[in-house]
């Protein structure tokens, strides 16, 4: 709009201040997770904002290695937290991309499942707290509490309405004259969906995927009321990071901290074209 | 919007369609099924009772700890589900309203290009992706009494500033409230330039041409044109800061005392300390019915809107 040197000054001055902003946060946990324990603590005067002594010593911690400095050990490694995280995530999305694909190119093309765009609506409207208890019971029941498995049914559940409501505005984007040449060559309607259009859609499916995996992995409640001990997931396991007799364990929280956080933000910044689509359900377009 | 595209993008519906169709959407009104029907019910039945799952017998025979619709009306009477109630709804007023202004004005400045455009624009949206438990984390550090929150404070004050933000019941509400406006102002930021850059360039400069100001332009060009885009992002941040638990429940698990008790945390805690869960379920189908009552009325008043326009 106006393009004044004073505007100019304005837009910087602002933005490196919304960028600091942004970023303090950030960079203490990453300062955190290098700082050795004396350097944890920081009581007023001697606190550090850039570790003096850089030290690996928080992520050995956390993976099994005992301190000399911490009187206390794990009674379990972050591995199985993070193997936890991975598989429900990943499988969440797997039971969501495959059902909210098929179910978006059915009602894009053939018009099935009228309901599905209201009930799945109505399923991100409401929060899980008000529905957890009849699926804890149910769980329960299944055997499928502290299980990674039990945890993937229901990411894939929660985020059904992503996976469907981003395929198929891919899908109503698509023209549909290349499937119907395939339709004239003598295929039929499951395979082209299965050979020409699945094939054609590879970049929406893999970004819808990325999405949806950002949204599992980034759970915390779900996990909480779900998993006990056995698969318990990163953040879940996170939280149990302090003892009676250290009080929290700063660095080591951190170090795990890092470890959570750098997988969405990589994926988030590889598909930030289509962010905007995935968020409002596909509403708005990039 | 929520557009029901009946026609489908357009196919000659023969059988075969037709039961591919509806082979494609089972999976999916299965999960529908299988995680709305009868937990629903189970639900409705188990918030008629005293049922927990302390008590040592199966939820089916809840019905022998029958108490009629007692739990909804101690629901009406608890004190602390309204202060929960009345505390979410005040961080969503400070919340939404900061993150919408914040947001647009950023997305404001991010209209036209300049040197560094695409790396900030990255940048800042980095805090929406992050994990929001770590999140919660972060800012439990950065809010501790020798933190750096207070160094920067003192930095600025001129002497040390020693306040134990998440310990205060005055103060642990701002810090949560700090936390959610750093996380979700980068949506509200990305939603809103995606709507920013989607007013057509030529119609700005005609406006330009007549004479017309920045602020005229902006508010007779721009601002009904992102009319849905705002009424969007308005209604994600209105329904997720509805549900927010991650983030404050690590910073400081609802205290001290309730200070930060929001209406999730209440329900977590009423579900894993207290477990009276027939309790819990009457609170939890009640807010699915208001909310879906709220829901309703809202689509109902956008789509007559729309009409209208």
């Amino acid at each position: 709009m106006t393009r004044s040197p004073a505007f100019e000054i304005f837009r910087y001055t602002v933005i490196l201040l919304a960028l600091s902003v942004t970023l303090i946060p950030t960079l203490w946990m990453t300062s955190m997770a290098f700082k050795p324990i004396p350097e944890w603590s920081a009581s007023g005067a001697d606190l550090t904002w850039w570790p003096n002594e850089p030290t690996l010593d928080n992520f050995r911690f956390i993976f099994g290695e005992s301190s000399s400095e911490l009187i206390v050990a794990l009674d379990r490694t972050a591995g199985k937290p993070i193997l936890a995280s991975l598989l429900s995530a990943v499988f969440g999305t797997l039971i969501a991309m495959i059902s909210g694909t098929s179910a978006a190119y059915g009602l894009s093309r053939f018009g099935a499942g009228q309901s599905l765009p209201l009930a799945l609506t109505q399923l991100r409207l409401f929060p899980p707290l008000a529905v957890m208890i009849p699926v804890m019971i149910m769980w329960a029941f299944l055997g499928l509490t502290d299980t990674w498995w039990g945890l993937a049914l229901v990411y894939g559940i929660v985020t059904l309405p992503f996976a469907f409501w981003l395929m198929k505005t891919f899908f109503d984007d698509m023209p549909y004259e290349i499937e119907e040449a395939a339709l004239v060559e003598g295929c039929s309607r499951f395979r082209v969906f299965m050979r020409v259009t699945l094939p054609m859609m590879r970049a929406p499916l893999a970004s819808s995927a990325l999405f949806v995996f950002i949204l599992n992995w980034s759970d915390y409640l779900i996990a909480l009321l779900l998993t006990t001990r056995e698969w318990v997931t990163i953040p879940v396991y996170m939280a149990s990071l302090s003892s009676s007799m250290t009080g929290q364990l700063y660095g080591a929280k951190a170090a795990l901290g890092l470890i959570a956080a750098v997988p969405p933000v990589i994926l988030g910044i590889a598909i930030q074209r289509h962010l905007v689509r995935g968020l409002t359900f596909g509403a708005l377009k990039q | 919007m929520v557009v029901v595209d009946a026609a489908g993008g357009g196919g000659r519906q023969d059988e075969e369609s037709r039961r591919l169709g509806f082979a494609l959407t089972v999976p999916a009104q299965m999960l529908v099924l299988f995680i709305a029907a009868f937990p629903l019910l189970m639900q409705a039945y188990i918030s008629l009772t005293d049922w927990s799952p302390l008590d040592g017998i199966g939820w089916w025979r809840a019905w022998e700890l029958w108490n009629g619709f007692a739990n909804y009306s101690d629901l009406a009477t608890d004190n602390r589900f309204w202060g929960a109630l009345g505390r979410t709804i005040i961080v969503m007023a400070i919340c939404v309203p900061a993150e919408f202004l914040l947001g647009f004005g950023l997305a404001i400045l991010f209209t036209g290009n300049f040197v560094g455009r695409r790396f900030f624009y990255s940048v800042l949206l980095m805090p929406m992706m992050v994990v929001p438990a770590v999140a919660g984390y972060m800012f439990f550090m950065l809010f501790q009494s020798g933190g750096p929150v207070n160094d920067i404070l003192s930095a600025i004050i001129g002497s040390p500033v020693q306040i134990a933000w998440l310990s205060d019941p005055d103060l642990a509400l701002f810090a949560v409230i700090a936390s959610d406006i750093w996380q979700w102002t980068p949506l509200m930021f990305l939603i809103l330039l995606a709507g920013l850059l989607g007013v057509p360039e030529d119609q700005l400069k005609a406006a330009t041409l007549l004479g017309a100001s920045w602020w005229q332009r902006f508010v007779t060009i721009v601002l009904p044109r992102m009319k849905t885009i705002i009424v969007i992002a308005l209604a994600i941040r209105v329904i997720e800061n509805f549900k927010v638990f991650d983030t404050f429940y690590i910073m400081t698990g609802g205290g001290p005392g309730v200070a930060t008790e929001t209406i999730s945390i209440f329900i977590y805690k009423v579900t894993t300390q207290e477990l009276v869960w027939g309790y819990v379920a009457a609170i939890g189908l009640t807010i699915l019915i208001v909310l879906s009552v709220v829901a309703g009325v809202a689509i109902k008043y956008m789509s007559a809107q729309r009409r209208e326009a």
